[in-house]
């Protein structure tokens, strides 16, 4: 396995107002490692996924992420940077209601030069992939829970992101469906060598991951 | 800028969809038919004096006869000298001048309404030889008469018949049917307008309500450039002093009555405050369609749409709609404005302009000119209605853009 850091993130800082949330965190993360976040609510596992994510910037501190520093840039770099290099899997799956599942998946493909087909058939390779291949056109409301999340985890892959960053990814679903989802994950991680970070408060699933990296208080405790 | 998105967003939101779109073209219909309205009913207005090839018709008012023997002059229909006419044609936008004599003739056993016409002018009645149904219309140098269809058939008359008019002997060379004829300076007995020149400077009685001269008349017709109507009508005023009654298709306008014929610019100003109703109905609509979105423009911008990829994909959309709002409300004036095309406009006109004495057959009766509206959306107003409305859609999504820009993708990593 290749041994690159592919997310630094340095003396990272974040205040809102007079609040600060992240204090001074320090992290790196290897290409192919599967790390998890955890902590009791409001520690602050959020927001600091935002920080190294590109979707929000520090008060203070540095993030590079693939080689790139992405601190101090403009709100249009990092659209483009989300874009390339990074995959997004939330807690509430945030699909768009009036696409159907193949079209959700294609999302981020949409402001791409290319066809409509190669978009869907990208789409449809990764709903295949994620045993969704029987409900492609259907919309949000039609899937239940765990298929949800399967199509955002198709869409989160669909422009082969060098990391996948995912807050809470069973919060929403019930433990059985909960642990199918992870055993998708772990099985990209796995068998694709996708580089992961993972937020979740069940220490449980923190532990299928390589590494767990604990915070309390918007500070990292190991 | 994905177009399959687009439609499916506005089929999903159809009540937003549907308020915005229909809200904007009822707008856009009702601005285009209360100006076609408006537009249709001057139309109207100038059909009376257009169909006797004029756009101004000058009288005079003046003193009842005394008696009703011989040729008289109606009183709303007394000398023009020709030192007026001279001054007339120098008006500036007069394009052409038509001539007329209308006299009373009053004969022992028989009344007449004796019109004199200029044989080959086109302003004026001589247009009536279109409607010669019977041989043929007057000819040049000749003592001829042409009488009114109706007329004729009550009194008898026929084809090659003399008849005596003022101690005047005219063979009747054709009959005209005067129910499609212009409605203005109806007559029963139609001569040269030498003939009814020389009838009326012939009699005493006449020369005693207006002097007149053999070459006077007292009917104007003046066909004038369609923008200096109002300029003309007020220089006639002042050359023939304050007695003078002056139609114009304005005077028309008035006499119809029509709330849309009031006044073009308070039509313009309704149809205006219509079209910025609905405007604003649209982009409150289409602006709450915006905030309802928050969370999917923020899943938009964290997986990787710029600033500009959202904001074009929302204004395509608000333009769209627009768009579409203009079409739909362009159509919905045209058939509108279809269904009142089958409506008829009766225009009165005044006893003064067709003088008839009151116990002749039809001599108190109203005469109307009765015609379809000409109602039509004119192409360029309506151009300029969906040009609007594609603007307004454009204004509204650069202004959402704005409010886009403070959407922030973190948010979304919030749940519900
Ligand atoms: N945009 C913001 N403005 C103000 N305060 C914020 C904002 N975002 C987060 N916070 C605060 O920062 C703290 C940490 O929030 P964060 O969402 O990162 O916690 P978390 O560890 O993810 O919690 P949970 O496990 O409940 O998701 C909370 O007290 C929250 O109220
Ligand atoms: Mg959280």
């Amino acid at each position: 396995m290749n041994n690159a850091d592919i997310l630094i993130g340095a003396n990272l800082s974040k205040r809102f107002d007079d609040l600060e949330v992240v204090k001074d965190v320090s992290l790196i993360i290897k290409e192919g490692e599967f790390v998890s976040l955890v902590g009791k609510s409001g520690c602050g596992k959020t927001t600091l996924l935002s920080l190294l994510s590109g979707l929000e910037q520090p008060t203070k501190g540095q993030v590079i992420l693939n080689g790139k520093e992405i601190t101090g840039a403009s709100e249009e770099e990092l659209a483009l940077f989300r874009r390339e290099h990074v995959g997004f899997i939330f807690q509430s799956f945030n699909l768009i209601p009036t696409l159907s599942a193949w079209e959700n998946v294609a999302l981020p493909l949409f402001p791409i030069k290319m066809t409509n087909e190669q978009r869907q058939d990208r789409a449809l390779e990764l709903l295949n992939q994620m045993e969704m291949g029987h409900r492609t056109e259907h919309l949000p409301a039609a899937l239940s829970g765990g298929e949800k999340q399967r199509v955002a985890i198709a869409r989160a892959l669909i422009n082969n992101p060098k990391i996948v960053f995912a807050d809470e990814p069973t919060g929403n679903l019930d433990s059985a469906t909960g642990d199918a989802i992870m055993a998708i994950l772990s099985e990209l991680h796995k068998k694709q060598g996708m580089t992961m970070l993972m937020v979740t408060h069940a220490l449980e699933l923190a532990k299928t991951a390589d590494r767990v990296i604990r915070m309390q208080d918007g500070e990292v405790i190991t | 800028m994905n177009i399959n998105y687009i439609v499916k967003e506005l089929f999903h939101r159809k009540r937003r969809t549907i308020v915005s779109i229909l809200g904007l073209s009822i707008g856009v219909a009702l601005f285009l038919i209360l100006n076609a309205l408006s537009l249709a009913y001057r139309e109207a207005a100038r059909a009376p004096l257009t169909e006797i090839g004029a756009d101004i018709t000058v009288q005079r008012a003046g003193n009842v006869p005394e008696e009703l023997t011989g040729a008289v002059f109606p009183c709303s229909a007394v000398t023009i000298r020709r030192e007026e006419i001279n001054k007339i044609e120098k008006i500036p936008g007069i394009i052409g001048i038509g001539q007329a004599v209308l006299v009373w003739v009053f004969d022992p056993h028989r009344a007449w309404v004796v019109l004199g016409i200029e044989r080959d002018n086109t302003i004026g009645p001589a247009i009536l030889r279109v409607f010669v149904t019977a041989g043929r219309f007057l000819e040049d140098g000749k003592s001829e008469a042409l009488v009114e269809i109706a007329y004729a058939r009550q009194f008898g008359i026929k084809l090659g018949d003399n008849v005596t008019a003022a101690g005047r002997s005219f063979p009747v060379v054709g009959l005209v049917d005067a129910s499609r004829a212009p409605k203005i300076a109806v007559a029963n007995l139609y001569l040269s307008l030498k003939d009814a020149q020389a009838i009326a400077a012939a009699s005493k009685l006449l020369q005693t309500v207006s002097p007149f001269a053999p070459d006077d008349i007292n009917l104007l017709f003046i066909k004038a450039e369609q923008k200096q109507i109002t300029s003309v009508a007020a220089a006639l005023k002042e050359i023939m002093g304050e007695k003078a009654a002056i139609a114009t298709p304005e005077s028309f306008l008035k006499l119809l009555g029509s709330l849309f014929a009031l006044s073009d610019k308070f039509t313009w100003a309704a149809s205006l405050i219509a079209l910025l109703i609905a405007i604003l109905i649209a982009f409150k609509t289409m602006a709450g369609n915006i905030s309802e979105r928050v969370r999917e423009i923020g899943v938009l911008k964290a997986v990787g749409w710029t600033q500009r990829n959202v904001t074009m994909q929302l204004l395509t959309e608000s333009v769209i709609q627009c768009f579409v709002a203009g079409i739909l409300g362009i159509l919905i004036a045209v058939i509108v404005a279809f269904g009142l095309s089958f409506m008829t406009v009766n225009i009165p006109i005044p006893w003064e302009m067709s003088p008839k004495p009151h116990f002749l057959p039809g001599g108190g009766d109203q005469l109307f000119k009765t015609l379809r509206l000409p109602i039509h959306i004119p192409a360029m107003l309506a151009f300029f209605a969906l040009l609007l409305s594609v603007f307004v859609g454009g204004l509204t999504g650069a202004l959402l853009g704005r409010h886009i820009a403070t959407i922030k993708p973190a948010e979304v990593l919030r749940h519900e």
